[in-house]
């Protein structure tokens, strides 16, 4: 069904070589420093004029301050600290304000993370990674990318908790189109995807987990209709209304 | 002329500057030595304030104090513009008290535990720092879906409001108190967005946003 990267074979000896949605693609917006996290490593994730993503080490080379609380210029990302000056792309420090008239040492530059967009989402690859991220999806269908939901459980029992259920409508709007329980299908430790359909209208949740740390998951929802008119705002928010449950019945499991 | 009885580190005061400064009101402050000085309790101050709280100002003689009684205060007769308190909308008022009630809460967890790790007051940490992360998860949620309409405010209209201007000092100082954003994105973009109001004040603590891509640089 869905690859993403490398197959997981066991959960943390693959879980390094492999991409995982980090951001909705959108919310990684200009001027920006999304603060990010993704198995214990906290990602400063920026987008340059250009559009450009950058992942990056949350953490200046100078004196270890997160990135996340400095400055995105468009072209540059400023530490908040002394005001070193990373270049979008390469990650090299162009200019250190205490040393105006010294070029900085090809040395200081910010770790770097494997970043792609693809399917409405920025991912990340903690190793760096030869391979692009790849997802199937089915082909000429509506694709939008839900709510992403911060849960506070491991990524194991988020995935249990999908397994076990997930009940949407078609369509949200109409009262004939009640919850139905989804067909579910794991692709792997970090991908459940959820189908419901009602004669040639169908709609398909793939479930992509985030694993932030030991202790905290991101559920990340790409969305797919067949012949489904819903509203986009009242599908949105339906989503999220289920999605928000099934995180409080993993964070209290 | 306003005068600002003030303590620079009180998130409660920062609200009160921040929006002067976004309303283009002068003001002259007089700073009390909050912590560790406890000088809003001395004799000098309860003469002025007999209730003992910050921050309290001296409008032409008008005394008020508590933040979101002075932000009503000054929309009301310092902001010929109207915007800040829109009242042309019917749904306006109550969308703006529901964000204030909030403001209260997020002082009362979020701002706590700020206290609490910072100026060393009393609190019962860990239910401060819970209370606060139910409320940014529910901020989180609001302005997500707010985005989702073309809104960039927390009462939808197209500019912010007091309740922009109510909520923003205790979520951005949440950190010092122990409270993580880094699980609410839609937060992070939206007090980005209050960086961004004209005349933006920052305090310790705060610091200015870089300027938008259709700024003038």
């Amino acid at each position: 069904m869905s690859a993403i990267g490398l197959t997981a074979a066991g959960e943390t000896s693959a879980a390094i070589d492999r991409w995982f949605p980090v951001a909705r693609g959108e919310e990684v917006v200009p001027r920006h420093i999304v603060q990010a996290q993704l198995l214990g490593r906290e990602i400063a994730l920026w987008r340059d004029d250009n559009g450009l993503v950058n992942a990056w080490e949350n953490r200046c080379p100078h004196r270890g301050v997160r990135l996340s609380i400095g400055l995105n210029t468009g072209t540059e990302l400023h530490c908040r600290y002394h005001g070193w000056r990373y270049a979008s792309g390469s990650g090299q420090c162009t200019y250190i304000p205490a040393h105006p008239g010294q070029k900085p040492a090809a040395t200081m530059r910010v770790g770097r993370f494997g970043s792609a967009e693809a399917h409405g989402f920025v991912w990340v690859n903690l190793s760096d990674p030869a391979e692009p991220p790849m997802l199937s999806t089915p082909a000429g269908e509506q694709l939008t990318t839900l709510r992403s939901i911060y849960t506070r459980a491991p990524a194991s029992t988020v995935a249990a908790c999908l397994l076990r259920g997930y009940r949407f409508a078609l369509d949200p709007t109409v009262a004939a189109d009640s919850p139905m329980d989804a067909a579910l299908v794991a692709g792997d430790p970090y991908t459940v995807r959820a189908r419901v359909h009602a004669g040639q209208r169908e709609s398909t949740v793939t479930f992509l987990l985030q694993p932030v740390s030991a202790s905290d998951t991101v559920i990340h929802g790409l969305l797919t209709m067949h012949d489904v008119t819903a509203d986009r705002l009242a599908v949105l928010r339906h989503h999220n209304a289920q999605m928000s449950a099934l995180r409080d019945t993993a964070e209290s499991a | 002329m306003i005068t600002l009885y003030d303590f620079e580190l009180s998130a409660d005061c920062y609200t009160v500057r921040l929006m002067m400064a976004a309303l283009g009101v002068s003001f002259r402050r007089i700073e009390l030595d909050v912590y560790p000085g406890r000088e809003h309790e001395s004799p000098g101050f309860l003469k002025i304030n007999p209730s003992g709280q910050l921050p309290l100002i001296d409008d032409d003689g008008i005394m008020r104090c508590g933040a979101q009684a002075i932000l009503e205060h000054l929309t009301g007769r310092h902001d010929p513009s109207g915007r800040w308190q829109p009242r042309d909308d019917p749904e306006m008022p109550a969308r703006i008290a529901r964000w204030l009630e909030v403001a209260g809460r997020l002082s009362a967890t979020a701002g706590s535990a700020r206290l609490h790790d910072t100026m060393f007051y009393a609190a019962e940490i860990d239910a401060c720092r819970a209370g606060a992360h139910a409320l940014f998860r529910a901020l989180d949620e609001h302005l997500w879906f707010a985005e989702q309409s073309g809104h960039d405010w927390l009462c939808s209209a197209g500019h912010p409001t007091i309740a922009d201007i109510a909520c923003f000092p205790h979520v951005m100082l949440s950190e010092e108190g122990g409270v993580s954003r880094l699980p609410y994105p839609a937060i992070r973009r939206w007090t980005d967005r209050v960086k961004r109001i004209p005349h933006f004040a920052s305090m310790p603590g705060i610091f200015n946003a870089s300027p938008s891509r259709s700024a003038p640089t």
